[in-house]
């Protein structure tokens, strides 16, 4: 079965603010996530995790040279898998922590060898 | 594997966490506090449902909201905010609190954020924001919602009290003894609040007054079991929270409707906390003091005690009522008396405690002064004054649930 890579991307302003949530609103997207994993433990290949600060590495070294800040725009990441694109996405969308107000997932294919 | 957390286990560890570094770090970096313990709880919730919940979540979160609120001061610290105090002599607040300071248990912190919340400085309304942000863990929007206020109103409430916390010196030490002792009356009073926002309000959804009352509740058992609250006054106010939230189950039928108290099937009061009200009734009675909450507990324990609405010993509850309007006069507790008389000795006599004062004007706009004069005279034979002001009890009436029972009891 393909594999996909989920990349949760923050979305560009306007498209939903991001909110802070309340203590009671992230109890509910607790008991979501642990609802979520439960239903699709077969199609969860590796749960990933957040991603913190990374940097562009380039075929020259250049010190000065535009440096991408990864934490600007992937909050965490996660490898599943599923029988087409249109099932992955629509198992990663179904997860609360990638999708929420501000952020949404972006799905790749995973071209595995052989 | 599913780490089941306890239902409110986000809203009550952002209370102990704030509490916590509120007593280590001041008062009057709270607001910075809270922002590290929202970032701290966020950072749970994205981190342990894909490994697990830590052995000691408690810690975990500590370490985090800390070490969170650390870089925050310090960023704060470079743009000069504490500088100016350190060049005065004062010692940095940044680092951690020497180890004295945590000898305390974690009661203990929460405790001091209850007193924190009632600072005498900060005006009752703003206290009541405060400690629902605080000690229970709502955000802007919950407690609008909860208090039926507007999101601004709630903001400029929290915005007045964070002014005052602001103020409190660079490293306010713990609240001393003295300053605990003037505040509890200020406790009670926001605990109460508390309570009767959930009991009474008319606007809420069922749910949501619970969770009020069960805050209280909470936050008040918490009280009585420190050796600054274990009075008197703090028996009483749980006595009567215990005995109004008994009957809470009877109040509404099953379309969750209002019912009155007379319609009230009894047997779906709680026993429970039936047996605990009266429990801290007794302890209440231990010692000199009679309060407004002595009264008001006395009352609901008649209620609780009477095994149907005729049997109420109605004589015991107009003393209670007489007690009351002595201890806190409001129209509001005359107007339950006249209610108590009428049962008691007639709606002649009822109508006379009423028309022995008149109405304020904050109190005769609403509903409950025209509906319990309407029904008094409705039962004294004067048909044409009950109509009268039955209407105005239905027009005035806040709720349509509230309006149905006027209209089923004024018919």
């Amino acid at each position: 079965m393909p594999k996909y890579l989920c990349l949760q991307r923050s979305l560009p302003p306007g498209e939903g603010a991001p909110t802070k949530p309340s203590p009671a609103e992230m109890q509910a997207m607790y008991e979501k996530f642990n609802a979520w994993r439960e239903r699709f433990q077969e199609r969860i290949v590796d749960l990933g995790g957040k991603l913190g600060a990374g940097r562009l590495g380039l075929p020259d070294p250049a010190p000065d040279g535009p440096l991408v800040e990864v934490k600007e725009i992937v909050g965490g990441y996660m490898i599943l898998s599923a029988d087409s694109l249109d099932a992955a996405i629509e198992i990663a969308r179904a997860c609360p922590g990638l999708v929420r107000p501000g952020s949404g997932v972006e799905v790749i294919e995973i071209h595995a060898p052989g | 594997m599913t780490d089941a957390l306890d239902a409110n286990f986000f809203r009550h560890a952002y209370a102990r966490l704030v509490a916590t570094l509120v007593r280590r770090m001041g008062a009057r970096h709270c607001e910075a506090i809270e922002d590290a313990v929202q970032s701290a709880l966020l950072a749970a919730v994205e981190t342990w449902p894909r490994g697990a919940v830590p052995d000691d979540p408690s810690a975990w979160l500590y370490r985090v909201a800390h070490n969170h609120l650390v870089g925050d001061l310090r960023r704060g610290a470079r743009r000069g905010e504490l500088l100016a105090a350190h060049a005065a002599g004062a010692p940095p607040a940044v680092t951690d609190a020497p180890a004295a300071q945590l000898a305390g248990d974690l009661g203990d912190d929460q405790l001091q954020m209850i007193f924190v919340c009632c600072d005498d400085a900060i005006p009752i309304e703003s206290q009541l924001v405060l400690s629902l942000k605080t000690l229970c863990g709502f955000d802007v929007r919950e407690i609008a919602e909860r208090l039926f206020i507007t999101e601004a109103n709630v903001y400029k409430r929290l915005g007045r009290a964070r002014a005052r916390l602001r103020e409190l010196p660079l490293l306010d030490a713990e609240l001393t003894a003295a300053e605990l002792a003037s505040r509890l009356g200020a406790v009670h009073a926001v605990l109460y609040t508390l309570f009767t926002e959930g009991h009474l309000s008319s606007h809420a959804e069922g749910a949501i007054r619970r969770e009020l009352c069960q805050e209280a509740v909470r936050l008040t058992t918490f009280l009585s079991g420190h050796a600054v609250g274990t009075t008197p006054e703090t028996h009483a106010l749980l006595a009567l929270m215990h005995l109004h939230s008994a009957r809470m189950p009877a109040r509404q039928n099953g379309s969750g409707g209002l019912l009155l108290l007379e319609e009230q099937d009894r047997s779906l009061w709680d026993r429970d906390h039936i047996e605990r009200g009266l429990f801290w009734l007794a302890r209440a009675a231990e010692g000199e003091v009679f309060s407004r909450y002595h009264a008001e507990a006395g009352v609901a324990a008649e209620h609780c005690l009477a095994p149907s609405f005729a049997e109420t010993r109605w004589d015991r509850v107009i003393s209670c009522y007489e007690l009351l309007e002595r201890l806190a006069p409001s129209p509001l507790h005359t107007l339950n008396r006249a209610v108590a008389v009428a049962e008691h000795r007639g709606p002649a006599l009822g109508l006379a405690v009423l028309e022995a004062r008149a109405a304020p004007a904050w109190l005769a706009d609403g509903y409950s002064w025209s509906a319990v004069l309407s029904d008094l005279h409705r039962r004294a034979g004067h048909s044409e004054a009950a109509t009268q002001h039955r209407d105005v009890a239905l027009g005035a009436a806040p709720s349509a649930a509230i309006r149905d029972a006027l209209a089923r009891r004024l018919r």
